[in-house]
């Protein structure tokens, strides 16, 4: 590439930051598939959460014999600990595909599908419980959880919970403070490159503000601030008319692929000026199920020549200057969406982390690969940022731990319905949104805190 | 599914493999109902000796070796054995601190045996 040239005399520097990637717990490339069923990877969750929550419930309620479920005795208090499964009577089966046509289109329209008449259930090695009482409020939980649970056993033979104790925050590495200045992330997702909903000046703004190419010195300035993109999902939209199984002509295979070559050309300016993540997401050429595998670098002939360029799978967890980031791409939060409810997606995303798991709805209803040996979903160290993409609105919050720890929670926009990239300050985790509009009268961009 | 009729012996294998479980053939024979397992409390690493006359094949294609490596895989405390080998399985365990016996650990890493559990292949 040829070196820019800039107009002014001093050449603007950008920040440096130092990058690690620890994304190797979802990699699956050394995995052997031979045959295993899901009940191994809700082994290896029951029990390592299960020792974990041993631990914790001596100093929550030390006085109440833990037991296990088959050990329950009628009348007597007592603790169990197990993983939730909760009875939806409006959950999609499976057996619904034999009464259908197949196509293109999933089966299942997304929305809701929560009842009142929905409950939970307590499950580990030696059998299943039903819970009962006020104090769970099935419309909080999923399938997938592992809490630990104090109640009593009633005539009926259910459980009647009198209490429930989360995991909670998992400990937190401080980062460690030096004298930090202004450094800035910016995430953005639902980029969406081919569909109907993108717009290719809005995306061009976008890349032009983070590579200094817009604005004056001082707008410049600010861009220079950025060392790190993370693209969280969903970049390229394919047309799914093209995706069903018939060979594509030759002008059909132009069309698939164009959505990937122009997303290639917008990352290779961007991996030329800042190092830059991105993760697949639904819609992406990627795995179905999670941990979604990095897209491949065949797809990105110009951008991956650049070591700026990474490629990262979804989940992704990295570490910049010593801060600690975890995200999804949206698809654990949406699955909650589907089968639990809350505030906001905040609320969502909280839950997830007091349960120490980024997606307890895997495998039940979410696609994830039948792991034998460990369950990488969990979390073990606490993030300082956890953020999720693809989602219907900005939110940001800051969750504080019972130990101390303090993560901030960001929920990204689509790009292509909002517009909206949001940038995290390294130094203090504050965020705030870029906006970016373009309408054929004026062409705006403007930054609100 | 006429035309593939001819082919379905080639397409579905007739035969398990030797090694696991098997399933008691004929039940009427007075000789044999001693050896039933299922009469005789369940013994369920040794499968039930196949009689419908002669001498009662008593000595399977295994040994003691096998039969502890069986206990192993039946164990509910270390977690489901089908579709993992068993040494993936001990080490899980031993990682999850359940402290799985350390014989087994000897036996699958030295001598000759069976390194999927007792399932595989017949289910």
């Amino acid at each position: 590439m040829t070196a820019m040239e800039i107009d002014t005399e001093k050449n603007i520097q950008r920040k440096h930051s130092t990058y690690q990637s620890l994304d190797k717990t979802f990699d699956i490339q050394n995995e052997i598939y031979r045959g295993q069923q899901y009940s191994q990877i809700y082994f290896a969750r029951l029990h390592t959460m299960r020792t974990l929550l041993y631990s914790l419930v001596t100093h929550w309620k030390p006085q109440v014999p833990v037991c296990t479920v088959l050990g329950l005795e009628e009348g007597k208090e007592c603790i169990i600990v197990g993983t939730l499964y909760k009875h939806m009577q409006l959950k999609p089966c499976v057996l619904d595909e034999y009464s259908k046509e197949r196509s293109a289109v999933p089966l299942v329209k997304p929305h809701n599908f929560m009842h009142p008449d929905d409950h939970l259930v307590l499950e580990d090695e030696s059998g299943r419980v039903k819970l009962g009482g006020t104090v769970l409020s099935p419309s909080t939980y999923v399938t997938g959880g592992v809490v630990a649970l104090h109640g009593k056993e009633t005539t009926a033979g259910d459980f009647l919970v009198l209490d429930v104790f989360e995991a909670g925050l998992a400990p937190q590495i401080l980062p460690q403070l030096k004298s930090r200045e202004d450094k800035y992330v910016v995430f953005v997702s639902g980029v969406s490159v081919g569909s109907s909903t993108s717009n290719p000046l809005q995306l061009q703004l976008l890349v032009d503000h983070i590579t200094g190419h817009l604005g004056d010195e001082q707008e410049q300035g600010i861009a220079a601030e950025i060392v790190h993109v993370v693209l969280a999902g969903n970049s390229v939209e394919i047309p799914l008319g093209l995706l069903n199984g018939q060979n594509l002509a030759s002008k059909d295979q132009s069309r698939v692929s164009e959505a990937v070559q122009v997303l290639d050309i917008l990352l290779t300016q961007i991996a030329a000026g800042v190092s830059v993540d991105i993760m697949p997401g639904s819609n992406d050429p990627a795995n179905f199920a999670l941990p979604q595998q990095p897209l491949n670098r065949c797809l990105f002939p110009g951008s991956r020549t650049f070591n700026t360029f990474n490629s990262c799978t979804n989940p992704h967890c990295f570490e910049l200057d010593g801060v600690r980031f975890l995200g999804t791409s949206g698809q654990n939060i949406d699955d909650l969406k589907k089968y639990s409810e809350a505030r906001d997606e905040l609320e969502f995303m909280e839950r997830t982390l007091k349960w120490r798991h980024l997606a307890p709805t895997a495998p039940n209803t979410l696609g994830c690969y039948p792991f034998t040996d460990r369950d990488p979903f969990m979390i073990e160290s606490c993030p300082h940022v956890y953020f999720v993409g693809n989602q219907d609105k900005y939110g940001t919050r800051i969750l504080e731990g019972s130990k101390g720890q303090m993560v901030r929670l960001i929920s990204i926009p689509k790009f292509c319905n909002t517009g909206l990239a949001v940038v995290l300050n390294l130094r203090n985790l504050e965020c705030h949104t870029l906006s970016f509009g373009a309408q054929l009268s004026t062409l705006k961009t403007f930054c609100d805190a | 599914m006429a035309t593939a009729s001819s082919n379905l012996k080639g397409f579905y294998r007739q035969k398990k493999k030797e090694s696991g479980i098997r399933k008691p053939k004929s039940t009427k024979s007075d000789k044999s109902s001693l050896l039933h397992a299922a009469t005789l409390g369940s013994d369920f690493t040794h499968p039930s000796a196949v009689v419908s006359h002669g001498s009662p094949d008593l000595k399977d294609d295994y040994d003691k070796h096998e039969d502890v490596l069986r206990q192993f895989d039946m164990n509910s405390a270390y977690g489901p054995c089908l579709g993992m080998s068993r040494l993936a399985r001990w080490e899980r365990a031993q990682r999850l601190g359940l402290n799985p016996p350390k014989e087994i650990e000897g036996l699958l890493k030295g001598e000759k045996v069976r390194s999927e559990c007792l399932w595989d292949g017949c289910i």
